[in-house]
């Protein structure tokens, strides 16, 4: 169980996060929604250890912040790609909290070759990992995140740069990912994704949570739209799933 | 994966070869010259066996062509391992190591040893080209904002300091025309003020540079990754920025004060090494540090019997192989990426 309690996150002396309290049970995947600015990116970030803070996040009762044994992975919106390094080798970079930098064990190699089977890498694993395309980059990185056998994991926008097809692909594997035990916690704009696949939704505006519940029902609670400024409109399919859709109305930008 | 251990035997061997170049380097280095010395008796005299050099061979051996190969080989292993280490921190394969405002600074501090020194220019030179050097990234730092604040804002505080320190040193040189010709002699780099001296302390500050890149080196994979992964793996990327900068920056430093700006170095010997181990120029820093050393001793060389008796700036040699070199990169770069 993760809980975050009364946090605040201050840059220069503007609070971006204000009074966060969370909880979120081990082995579920919520997904944090919000305008851009919201505190999505912050409040991964902050569970990194990346930002000072005021209140406390605590992992089955003891402090992140502390608890350097606590393996929190994280896959990037903009991942950092590297000339000169094989996708094998770029994944193995995730063993470095076990085995120490520069190493490999044999039980590592065993673990990144059976994550590139799993993600369907196993057949380029010698090349590089900048000649990859978008849908092939993000397997890459959430095959680097689970070679570090996470408690947590932490996905910014993991489906923000892909088509349709990949964006199913890559939601697909992280719920299986979910099935082993792993907690997820993702942002994402398109809430309709989001409600899809995460049991949780989280919706963030200006710092603070506004609404924080069951996928089904943030979706058709009144305060969604005016968490939006009122920018969207919920349909409903014929099978029943919920779309959000952006509002048509006048902007001005 | 039978695969990685062909590749680990295969880069190893290329960290043999690049030890065994800079070996076959040395020699060639303080056997040739105006007069050329037979590689048995060096070989016999750097050994102490009998039937070594003798007389006035032996000086020139000991005294005035191995401190020069010594120092080549030390400030190329430098220029080249700091390049390659800047371009893993910044993440840019053409950064290179006078990124940060040490060369300006150093060319400062040179043009205000050559316009005030007088007397003893050779002590004054590396003195005042090292502070300007170590000033100018000290200034970068401080006017980035914070210690390390991200890598292009530093990048860009880099090219402010280094452009005032340029003007500056512009307007010492118009006020004393005099100075224009050792400074931009100095500028072009060279290796003739070489002594056992300036290798003891240069050597000094370079070889504890090297160390810490070199037992840095598996760390700076982190630096690959984004800040948020390398945080999720244990590790600061703000730190490891920060002391492989300060580690690049001293051996560049003391490589600038020693022997003037010689470019390119550091942009092609990463790019070679990386191109034969195909692997991350931080992975591969001893064998950059062997190659270019090796270079610079060849360059020297070069320069020091193309236009026999006189003798070609360095610089002027890195130049004519660095810059069509950097060209060639750059289509292979290009033609890859269509």
């Amino acid at each position: 169980m993760i809980n975050i309690e009364n946090l605040i996150v201050r840059f220069d002396n503007a609070e971006v996060l204000q009074s966060i309290n969370l909880d979120i049970p081990e082995g579920t995947w919520s997904c944090l929604v919000g305008p851009n600015g919201a505190g999505k990116t912050t409040l991964l970030r902050t569970m990194l250890g990346m930002q000072p803070y005021s209140g406390s996040i605590k992992y089955n009762d003891r402090e992140i912040a502390k608890n350097k044994s606590l393996n929190i992975a994280f896959v990037p919106q903009r991942p950092s790609i590297p000339a000169a390094m094989s996708v094998a080798e770029y994944v193995m970079l995730g063993r470095a909290k076990l085995d120490g930098w520069g190493k490999e064990s044999a039980h590592s190699r065993n673990i990144v070759h059976e994550m590139l089977e799993a993600t369907q890498l196993l057949g380029m694993q010698s090349q590089l990992v900048n000649t990859l395309s978008g849908g092939e980059m993000q397997r890459v990185l959430i095959a680097r995140a689970l070679v570090q056998e996470p408690e947590v994991m932490l996905l910014d926008e993991p489906t923000s740069a892909l088509d349709l097809h990949h964006q199913i692909s890559v939601l697909n594997k992280v719920e299986e990912i979910k099935a082993t035990g792993v907690t997820i916690i993702s942002t994402m704009h398109d809430i309709t994704l989001g409600a899809m696949y995460a049991e949780r939704i989280i919706i963030m505006q200006s710092g603070r949570v506004l609404l924080d519940g069951e996928s089904h029902a943030v979706i058709h609670s009144p305060e969604l739209r005016s968490a939006f400024d009122d920018r969207i409109s919920v349909h409903q399919l014929e099978n029943g799933r919920p779309v959000i859709i952006a509002a048509k109305r006048e902007l001005t930008i | 994966m039978k695969q990685n251990q062909i590749d680990r035997v295969w880069r190893w061997q290329i960290t043999a070869s690049a030890a065994a170049a800079l070996l076959i380097a040395c020699l060639l280095g303080v056997g040739f010259g105006p007069v050329n010395l037979d590689f048995g008796s060096i070989i016999r005299t750097l050994l102490g066996l009998p039937n070594g050099l003798e007389n006035e061979d032996r000086t020139l051996l000991l005294e005035l062509r191995l401190p020069r190969v010594v120092l080549g080989a030390l400030v190329g292993a430098a220029l080249a391992t700091s390049g390659a280490v800047y371009q893993s921190v910044f993440r840019n394969p053409l950064a290179d190591p006078y990124l940060l405002g040490v060369a300006s600074g150093a060319g400062l501090g040179a043009t205000i040893a050559i316009t005030n020194g007088g007397g003893d220019l050779h002590a004054l030179l590396p003195i005042f080209a090292f502070l300007g050097g170590v000033l100018a990234v000290a200034a970068t730092f401080l006017v980035a904002g914070r210690l390390f604040a991200d890598p292009s804002t530093l990048l860009l505080a880099g090219i402010a300091v280094g452009s005032f320190a340029t003007a500056f040193q512009t307007y010492l040189q118009q006020r004393n025309s005099a100075a224009l010709r050792p400074v931009y002699s100095w500028i072009l780099g060279e290796l003739t003020v070489a002594n056992w001296d300036v290798v003891k302390w240069a050597g000094f500050y370079i070889l504890i540079a090297l160390a810490v890149l070199i037992r840095i080196s598996k760390v700076l994979d982190a630096l690959m990754l984004s800040d948020e992964e390398a945080y999720s793996l244990g590790v600061s990327p703000q730190k490891i920025r920060m002391i492989a900068v300060a580690a690049a920056t001293l051996a560049t430093a003391t490589a600038v004060s020693a022997s003037g700006l010689i470019g390119f170095v550091g942009i092609v010997v990463p790019h070679l090494v990386r191109g034969l181990t195909k692997r991350a120029t931080n992975r591969s820093l001893l064998s950059i540090a062997f190659v270019g050393a090796a270079f610079l001793v060849i360059a020297d060389l070069g320069a020091r019997t193309l236009l026999s008796p006189a003798e070609l700036p360095i610089g002027v040699i890195t130049a004519f192989v660095g810059a069509p070199f950097f060209l060639f990169v750059l289509r292979a770069r290009n033609r890859g990426s269509q």
